[in-house]
């Protein structure tokens, strides 16, 4: 962790001396789930339903880490990004209707099978490509135009609603033709086979993977790259980064398309990895949780993919406590992310500092 | 009239709303792929929201609670305060009201109605008040703190009215029919509801108070006409005030019930409109009494645009956090009080009751630039939007849900002026123009 002193915001706290308190609350605290599962349903929690629990945490974690990678690309670069949650449910739509009707188009040209497969990955191009007008939106008004990046973000999340809404009454909502599925879960070779770590990470789906290769790639764009460089100074003080001859405006174009991509692939795992249909407002705040593992994280991709591991860990957990004790009414598990969310938020995990010029537009 | 159009505050806004339907438009006809269609569709969608049968009246149903939120909203932004939880804290006003409305069976309405509403309001602002606290102690932005408690409040509204507070009568799951005596009058019911006497004194009580409210201001400017200085210190001492608001108070009590018995516009028994339009508009006046006419609003918009001079100036930002954020909350709570009290068919609060009213508030707050006025104006536009589009869907088959992208278009256009400016190619006007900033970092930092 060399880098990591290098790196965040006005960093008075560095990841370095953080580090070994993260992992003793991160596994105290799995302990803890574990222990207050176990008195929950009474102790039948064995090796299976424990896997079982962890490789579903990291399939829920997965949208959040997207949406968390989205936020700490953009806040990076001094951008506040509160659209993430637009953004993936327009990815979510468009992944839907694309992998339907590109397979209806296709199925009888190559066959099922091959349709299938490439519908998808037109999917979640066209998903990603979707979340990316949205992010261009969001840059052109808060960067060109400079209207504060809260309300643009709002207006994202908005317009979203709107457009999917649409869509989704226009052409999704009834008569639809059977669709080519989800994608087939992904088992990795020899990998796969090892006991307990196997089933948990390398028995997913593929979004999962790239999740988890995107967090080394975002940590090494971010922090061994000129343009990770280039991208910290625009957020920590743009004048400075301007006055060295880097174009700020570019800097923080960049950095949003490319959230806005990374937050596409996250809600391509909505229609395309979770469930086999599309319902309007289906992201169920999932890009706001992302941006709170995003502060967990104090704006570190692996931190965030932490964040997002937490959230993932406690719906599965509250899922597995509804399959064995249905007598608890569902919505109080329910709550429990939103209310962890608030939590991380008050700082009471340790104190975050963001990049210093986050949501600032910047004057030339 | 010419000058009052000249105004970036007045054509904006409807450069705006013009754009967002020309797009609209444009969207209809590239999906239904005929030209005609936009024009049925914009025509079917006037009709549904004024000409139809009780098209007009309920357009002004659905406005009551957009007023009611964007005026919430407008408070937090005076405030310097994103308060995109609105919709969280109108289900939790509307299920306080529907629990407070249900119990206390048998209670006369002069004491039941105004503690149903208070609860409405108290359960609002006491939703609101929590992300307020952590904003104040912890910095925690209540942008994503809001938008959290919002799916809070869905879960336990969800909870309530299918657990403790189910009606154990009713097959649907629903919350018990509150007593008639927590009702909001319809306005067809108005006359009935005033042969009680006591129904006719509370409402001889608001009379009174809203004359005691207008002789306060009318007086003491009639008083500067007078020339002569005794008659003229006669005319603003408190006493005469409260003569005034006493006589009108009498007169309504003693006149109302008989008036309306004789000719009374409303008598349409499926009219919903009701009694709340009046609170809603007194509201939409009391909002910007207090905020430009009283220390607490000066206070208020001091910490809003500027927090640091505030504190210098020793004004408490948390003191007013709490509050500004209180108030909005009281108000979206009101919102769900009415719903509840006023409009829903079975009296009652259903397990499926969505109203997405409180995102679209959020546009009417922005399109109106926090202006009371404003807010009435948009309010009634956005619910006229929301009542035509049925009819709108019926005659020309556009989805309705067109309605939520021209919203959202709009928004986008008031939120980003110089889009518009861009579009039209008009010149921003002279000076810094007023915007809001409500991104002042993220949690975890005080």
């Amino acid at each position: 962790m060399k880098t990591a002193t290098v790196g965040p915001a006005g960093s008075r706290v560095s990841f370095r001396n953080q580090g070994w308190i993260t992992v003793v609350v991160v596994v105290a605290g799995l302990f803890g789930a574990w222990v207050l599962l176990n008195a929950v349903i009474g102790g039948r929690c064995d090796q299976a339903c424990v896997v079982g629990s962890l490789a579903q945490a990291l399939r829920l974690a997965t949208p959040i880490a997207f949406a968390a990678f989205c936020g700490v690309m953009c806040e990076r670069a001094g951008v506040v990004d509160i659209g993430i949650e637009g953004k993936m449910l327009m990815s979510a739509m468009t992944c839907y209707a694309i992998n339907l009707f590109g397979f209806q188009l296709l199925k009888d040209a190559i066959g099922a099978e091959a349709a299938g497969s490439f519908s998808r990955i037109l999917a979640v191009c066209l998903g990603a490509g979707s979340a990316l007008l949205l992010a261009l939106l969001h840059a052109v008004v808060s960067i060109r135009f400079k209207v504060d990046q809260i309300i643009s973000g709002t207006v994202i999340n908005i317009l979203a609603i709107g457009v999917t809404g649409f869509m989704y009454r226009a052409f999704l909502a009834e008569n639809l033709p059977a669709g080519p599925g989800t994608f087939p879960i992904l088992n990795i070779p020899l990998l796969a086979d090892i006991p307990v770590i196997g089933p948990i990470l390398f028995q997913q789906k593929p979004l999962t993977y790239v999740m988890l290769l995107l967090a080394f790639v975002a940590h090494y764009v971010l922090f061994f790259t000129p343009w990770g460089l280039r991208t910290r100074a625009v957020g920590e003080h743009p004048r400075a980064a301007d006055t060295l001859g880097i174009n700020v405006f570019r800097t923080r174009y960049v950095n949003v398309l490319a959230g806005g991509l990374i937050a596409g692939l996250g809600g391509a795992w909505f229609t395309l990895e979770a469930v086999d249909v599309f319902n309007p407002l289906m992201t169920n705040g999932l890009g706001f949780i992302g941006l709170a593992a995003m502060i967990f994280g104090k704006w570190y991709p692996f931190g965030a993919l932490a964040g997002a591991l937490i959230f993932g860990l406690g719906s599965s957990v509250t899922s597995t406590v509804s399959i064995f004790r249905p007598d608890i009414p569902s919505q109080i598990p329910q709550m429990l992310p939103y209310i962890l969310t608030i939590i991380v938020l008050t700082g009471v995990v340790g104190r975050a500092i963001p990049p210093a010029a986050d949501g600032q537009p910047y004057e030339k | 009239m010419g000058g009052f159009f000249r105004r970036s505050s007045v054509y904006m806004p409807f450069l705006a709303i013009v754009t967002a339907f020309v797009l609209g438009g444009a969207v209809i006809w590239v999906t239904s792929g005929s030209l005609d269609t936009v024009f049925l569709a914009y025509e079917g969608l006037l009709r549904g929201a004024l000409f139809k049968e009780r098209g007009l009246s309920e357009s002004l149903v659905a406005t009551i609670p957009y007023i009611m939120l964007s005026l919430g909203i407008a408070v937090g932004f005076k405030a310097g305060l994103f308060n995109i939880g609105v919709e969280g804290q109108f289900y939790i006003g509307a299920i306080s009201a529907a629990w407070m409305g249900a119990s206390l069976q048998g209670a006369p309405a002069i004491v039941h109605l105004p503690l149903t509403v208070l609860a409405g309001a108290a359960g609002g602002a006491a939703w609101a008040a929590i992300p307020a606290f952590l904003k104040a102690r912890t910095g925690a932005h209540e942008v994503i703190t809001t938008i959290m408690m919002n799916y809070i409040a869905f879960r336990l509204t969800e909870f309530l009215i299918s657990g403790p507070l189910r009606d154990p009568n009713a097959a649907a799951v629903q919350t018990p029919r509150i007593a008639p005596s927590a009702e909001l009058w319809s306005l067809h019911a108005v006359p009935d509801r005033l042969q009680d006497p006591l129904n006719a004194l509370l409402t001889a009580l608001i009379f009174a108070g809203v004359a005691f409210v207008i002789a306060r201001w009318a007086l003491p400017r009639l008083a500067r006409r007078r020339p002569d200085a005794g008659r003229a210190a006669r005319l603003t001492s408190p006493p005469v005030q409260a003569g005034v608001a006493v006589v009108a108070g009498v007169l309504a009590f003693v006149m109302l019930p008989a008036l309306t018995r004789l000719g009374w516009p409303f008598t349409d028994q499926y009219d919903r409109l009701h009694t709340g339009l009046f609170v809603a508009v007194a509201a939409a006046a009391a909002v910007w009494w207090l905020l430009w006419k009283t220390t607490i609003g000066f206070e208020l918009r001091t910490v809003g645009a500027n927090p640091s001079a505030a504190r210098y100036a020793g004004v408490s930002i948390t003191r007013n956090i709490m509050l500004g954020m209180s108030i909005s909350g009281a108000l979206a709570g009101m919102a769900g009080m009415m719903e509840v009290l006023g409009v829903s068919i079975c009296r009652c609060l259903p397990l499926f009751f969505s109203s997405g009213y409180g995102f679209d508030a959020i546009a009417i707050s922005l399109l109106a630039r926090n202006d009371p006025l404003g807010i009435l104006l948009s309010s009634f536009l956005f619910g006229a939007m929301r009542n035509g589009a049925d009819l709108m869907e019926l005659t020309s088959g556009v989805s309705k849900y067109i309605i939520s992208l021209l919203q959202a278009l709009l928004l986008l256009f008031v939120a980003a002026p110089p889009i518009v400016r861009w579009l039209y190619r008009l010149r921003a006007p002279g000076g810094r123009e007023e915007s809001a900033t409500v991104t002042r970092g993220w949690g975890g930092q005080a």
